[in-house]
């Protein structure tokens, strides 16, 4: 629940009084076997697409993961039409669908998919459907003067209205200057406009932190928050839609990898095993990861500070 | 079985009595015993019957009775830290013999060799009990020099914290909703103030401290860990008095006077933080309508019409604020409000009703602008009504028979959200429910060495409409349930309903004057839940009711026991207890539950057993110049839940092997007395990942081969130390002065040890860059991490 971590951190920033503290450790973790793992996010922008075929490594190697190779890997729709995958040959476990002069972009919305991997005699397969996703409205900027805690700042926000009708669920990914803002705490997910699916907030434009999801709070070396943008700043935003079991899955994935640490620690859930929708037709072998197919919207706006609405 | 087993019970007792009742005539003795100096009640105070080596202790309201034959007795009336009075009575009528008792000077409490100790611990039949009196509570070195309730209880054996910061308290194993914490009777959602640093008693208004760990009585239910009973003071009916002092978080002023001398009083005690009042004029933070401050009030008034009707008033109310700006924030807090009516129908027969409304509740608001908001209030109210009849068959057999009625409204959220100007109302619905129970319970001696505790509690539930009954179907054990259909029910309509009958046994057999062996049964159910998934309980947790899919927890457990008292006055008493409990329908939750504002929560909820077990060594010294105690307890608390650890048994977040508390105090003159208490605890369970992978830009941490709560975060262990400095007894020209004061220098954690608190897994605080191997790194987190010095000062006149 990311709401949660709105509460509690500006409060636990209050207790100024008491200061936790952290060390970075070392410890031994218990050994496992390695896992397959299938990261297949398709979306209908005209370009390439890519799915990855990789196995897991122990939670301290920073390495590249090794690929699986000479895997068959597809993806067909409901009407019998299959959309085959070609393994590269630079890069271990990338297999990649580019759009021909049949298909200009993949897949179409509302359509079921089913993907098949196929390594040696184990079949994985998964399924899912093409959502639909509003159109952005407009990007705007704001400026706002700093505190104790903040300096003066330009923040973002990009307005969108959610389709009508409970269930839609969408995915926001925002890129500064080109860059894709790609930390946990940086995911933008929303269930209709809201947050989650046991509180209906359907069919208006998403809530404000969700359309503030688009800045970065990044620091500087003395740990001083930096403005999200300044002057001459791009930002580009899309909004995927997603399953709800993608919805779910990124989630518990902001859940499992935001960790502020300090007294939110206080409030911190089990870690546990981000879902997965992949399935081992064959054994009981784990396999891991995620697939879904979207439906991209976009707009992206630079920041002119002559052109800012006043207040 | 056992249920049929007490019905004989019942009737051996009744048949007993009557046989002994035909005899010779039998006469009353009966009183209140009080403190001299205010008038306050005494709770437990012992009455103590030369003649038939033994008596009775006076209830909550000071109160005793003793049936005897005619004849001359010599009765010694006793409470711990005050003068002992010896009474002979010539007894050929009732005879009502109401005692005020002085208390022990300070100074000379080391001196004087106290009248022999009561036997208490060892004679009664009450096991897995522990007492404390608010003066050692003031004793024990506390976080900011601030004496807390909670914190101090967590010295006794079998309870325990998941750690600092941490609201609450854990006992034997159960977790902090299954503890129900008693102030006058109503219950406190919430004892925290500041998230768990402080609890929100306040220490100059509370009299008596009792926690029931097991052997629980049948007039308690509700809650399957403990129950904590907190009871206030009546105010001073003697004379005005106050009392006060300025801390590190805490000013406090408490007030206390009689309404009608020795017949009436009040007492007005309140606190309130004060760190805002100190920042403002040093930081612009607090500019702009930013708060954070948390106060308590607590109030009492009792009036005696006569020696038959007493009655009591008392309420508390207690509030955290914080503020980011004058729209922006949260709060929360507890009120309370109790009133109870004592009767004598004649010296045998104590009737008492109380009555009482609880309600917990809080707030939050987001959004600068009324465009763009969010508000959410959530509220539990509980409004109750409590009779109780004691009868005094005679000094070896006691009889209660009382009821408790509990009627709920759950207010889980009243919120709604404004997007752009658009308004998206979420409130849910409210909940209600009606919870009931009947006991009756009877304390019977049987010969000289045995005494019998037995009672049944017949309680019931019901899940009240206005409101939906949802129908889900579990695809997948531990994944979301999905609903398959919603029935409206109409007001006061049943939707679900639960009844049980719960067992309650103790025996004490006495092995001689200072030995005895006991042994209790309970069985208890509780029919409202506390919803939390977080390591440590929050404030935006909600109670939610029993309904269809939530079935009620019950706990059965079983304690035995060796009590032992030795030494020169009986200044030393230990025992050992094990326990074991066994647990039901243990709430549990789907990764990625949504517990707040979720329409369907009761889909995110998973159901399991739990069993705890463990055994408790507890050894005190009374008296002397130093006394204390050292408690050890050794235990185990898992879970087994379908749908998380492949449904195989894993310990619980709170689970802590070892658990050592040693609490010592020593008065070295009339003016500086010493305290001090270590701790050490088995670090708590945690779960560690195996294995990496990624998916799109992220990296995702993987359980591989182990099982949830698989690691221990190193062990915690800590020393606290104080010293109280008190004012000059004299003025300069001899003349003694009529107020007391005192200093507190205390130093918390004073050999500044990191303890942990939890570790946790990451990619650290940098961008990752894109393409590139994502570093990770583990955290290891202290919540106080350092030496915390505190100094208070404190008045009383």
């Amino acid at each position: 629940m990311k709401r949660r971590n709105h509460v509690i951190i500006p409060l636990v920033l209050l207790i100024a009084i008491l200061l936790a503290c952290e060390d970075v450790i070392y410890p031994e973790l218990p050994q496992a076997d390695p896992v397959t793992v299938i990261d297949a996010w398709i979306n209908n922008k005209p370009e390439m697409q890519l799915i990855k075929v990789k196995m897991s490594l122990p939670y301290f190697q920073a390495q590249v993961l090794p690929g699986v190779q000479g895997a068959d890997v597809s993806i067909s729709d409901s009407n019998g039409k299959t959309y085959q995958f070609i393994e590269s040959e630079t890069i271990a476990g990338e297999y990649f669908w580019e759009p021909d002069d049949q298909d200009s972009v993949f897949g179409e919305i509302g359509q079921t998919y089913t993907l098949t991997v196929t390594v040696g005699e184990t079949v994985y397969n998964s399924f899912t459907t093409m959502n639909r996703v509003p159109d952005i409205d407009s990007i705007n900027f704001r400026f706002e003067e700093g505190n104790s805690f903040f300096p003066d700042s330009y923040f973002a926000g990009v307005y969108a209205i959610d389709l009508l009708g409970p269930g839609d669920t969408y995915w926001i990914r925002s890129y500064k200057n080109g860059e894709f803002l790609n930390k946990p705490s940086e995911i933008n997910i929303a269930f209709d406009a809201g947050f989650t699916s046991g509180s209906v907030v359907d069919g208006i434009t998403f809530i404000q932190p969700i359309r503030d999801g688009v800045n970065p709070f990044d620091q500087d070396e003395n740990d001083n928050f930096l403005s999200p943008y300044e002057p001459g700043d791009s930002l580009y935003v899309e909004i995927h839609s997603i399953s709800n079991e993608a919805f779910l899955f990124l989630n518990e994935l902001a859940i499992q990898t935001d960790r502020p640490g300090g007294f939110a620690e206080l409030f911190a859930l089990p870690l546990s095993n981000v879902p997965t929708n992949l399935n081992n037709t064959t054994s009981d072998d784990p396999v891991v990861g995620f697939f879904n197919i979207a439906a991209v919207s976009s707009a992206g706006r630079r920041l002119d500070p002559e052109n800012l609405p006043t207040e | 079985m056992i249920g049929r087993i007490l019905i004989v019970i019942f009737c051996l007792t009744f048949s007993f009595d009557l046989r002994s009742e035909e005899n010779l005539e039998k006469y009353t003795i009966s009183g209140y015993i009080t403190d001299g100096s205010s008038g306050e009640a005494l709770i437990g105070a012992t009455i103590y019957v030369e003649e038939i080596k033994g008596g009775s202790v006076t209830n909550v309201y000071g109160y005793y009775s003793i049936s005897l034959e005619a004849g001359d007795y010599t009765i010694e009336f006793r409470y711990v830290g005050f003068n002992s009075v010896t009474r002979t009575v010539n007894l050929n009528a009732n005879n009502e013999i109401n005692i005020e008792l002085a208390e022990v000077n300070r100074e000379l409490e080391e001196v004087v060799i106290m009248a022999e100790k009561s036997n208490e611990n060892v004679e009664s039949v009450e096991m897995s009990v522990n007492k404390l009196d608010i003066k050692t509570i003031e004793r024990i070195p506390a976080l900011l020099g601030e004496v807390d309730i909670i914190k101090s209880i967590q010295l006794l054996p079998g309870v325990s914290t998941v750690g600092e910061g941490a609201s609450g308290f854990n006992v034997r194993g159960g977790s902090v909703g299954q503890n129900l914490v008693l102030l006058d009777d109503a219950p406190v959602y919430n004892s925290s103030h500041l998230l768990g640093f402080f609890s929100v008693f306040n220490p100059d208004a509370v009299k008596d401290v009792k926690l029931y760990k097991g052997g629980i009585p049948a007039q308690y239910g509700g809650r399957i860990s403990s129950i904590l009973d907190i009871r206030m003071k009546e105010g001073n009916q003697k004379k005005f008095g106050a009392e006060g002092g300025i801390g590190t978080i805490f000013s406090r002023l408490t007030l206390e006077a009689p309404i009608v001398k020795d017949k009436s009083s009040f007492i007005v005690a309140g606190r309130r933080s004060y760190i805002d009042l100190l920042a403002r004029p040093f930081t612009d933070v607090l500019d702009g309508g930013a708060q954070l401050y948390f106060y308590d009030l607590t109030l009492k008034a009792h009036y005696d019409f006569s020696q038959k009707d007493h009655l009591y008033i008392s309420g508390y109310f207690g509030k955290d604020v914080f503020k980011f700006d004058a729209q922006q924030g949260f709060s929360w807090g507890n009120s309370t409000a109790t009133v109870r009516w004592n009767h004598l129908f004649d010296e045998r027969l104590f009737f008492n009703l109380t009555s009482i409304y609880s309600d917990y509740d809080y707030n939050l608001a987001f959004g600068e602008t009324d465009l763009d908001k969010f508000e959410w209030e959530s509220r539990i109210r509980t409004i109750s009504f409590k009779p109780q009849l004691t009868f005094f068959l005679s000094p070896n057999n006691a009889w209660e028979f009382g009821g408790e009625f509990n009627y709920y409204r759950f207010n889980p959220a009243n919120a709604f959200g404004v997007s752009n100007g658009e308004i998206a109302n979420i409130t849910l619905d409210k909940k209600f429910a009606l919870e009931g129970a009947i006991y009756l319970s009877n304390e019977l001696d049987i010969g000289s060495a045995l005494t019998l505790q037995y009672g049944l509690r017949g309680s019931g539930f019901l899940y009240l409409g206005p409101g939906n009954k949802y129908e889900y179907v579990t695809l997948e054990p531990g994944d979301r349930k999905l609903v398959t259909s919603i029935e409206r029910f109409d007001d006061f309509e049943v939707i679900e309903d639960y009844y049980n009958l719960e067992p309650r046994i103790s025996l004490k057999y006495q092995l001689n004057t200072n030995n005895s062996l006991k042994a209790s049964y309970n069985r208890i159910n509780q029919y409202i839940h506390l919803i939390s998934n977080t390591t440590a309980s929050n404030p935006l947790d909600v109670w939610t009711p029993s309904t269809n899919n939530i079935a009620p927890q019950r706990g059965d457990q079983y304690a035995m026991g060796f009590f032992k008292n030795f030494g020169k006055n009986n200044s030393f008493e230990s025992s050992v207890e094990l326990y074991y409990r066994d647990t039901k329908n243990q709430i549990e939750y789907i990764d990625g539950a949504d517990l707040l504002i979720n329409e369907f929560l009761e889909g995110d909820l998973l159901s399991g057993v739990g069993r705890a077990y463990g055994a408790e060594f507890y050894f005190r010294k009374n008296t002397g110049k130093l006394n204390g105690w050292i408690s050890y307890t050794i235990g185990r608390t898992e879970l087994k839940v379908d749908g998380i650890n492949n449904g195989d048994w894993y310990p619980t977040r709170f689970d802590q092997l070892h658990n050592l508390k040693i609490a010592g105090f020593y008065d070295l003159n009339e003016r500086w007395t010493f305290s001090a208490n270590f701790t050490y605890l088995s670090g708590t369970p945690t779960t560690f990942p195996t294995s990496r992978y990624n998916i799109q830009e992220y990296l995702v941490p993987y359980i591989g081969s182990s099982g949830r709560n698989n690691i221990r975060i190193p062990d915690y262990h800590r020393l606290d130390i104080s010293a109280t400095l008190w004012g000059k007894k004299y003025k300069k020209n001899g003349k003694l002065r009529k107020n007391e004061d005192y200093w507190v220098f205390g130093v918390y954690n004073l050999y500044a040890r990191r303890n942990p608190f939890s570790i946790y897994f990451s990619n650290g605080p940098d961008r990752p860059v894109a393409g590139e191997p994502i570093p990770t790194s583990a955290t290891r987190v202290s919540i106080i991490g350092t030496i915390i010095p505190a100094v208070s000062y404190n008045f009383k006149f």
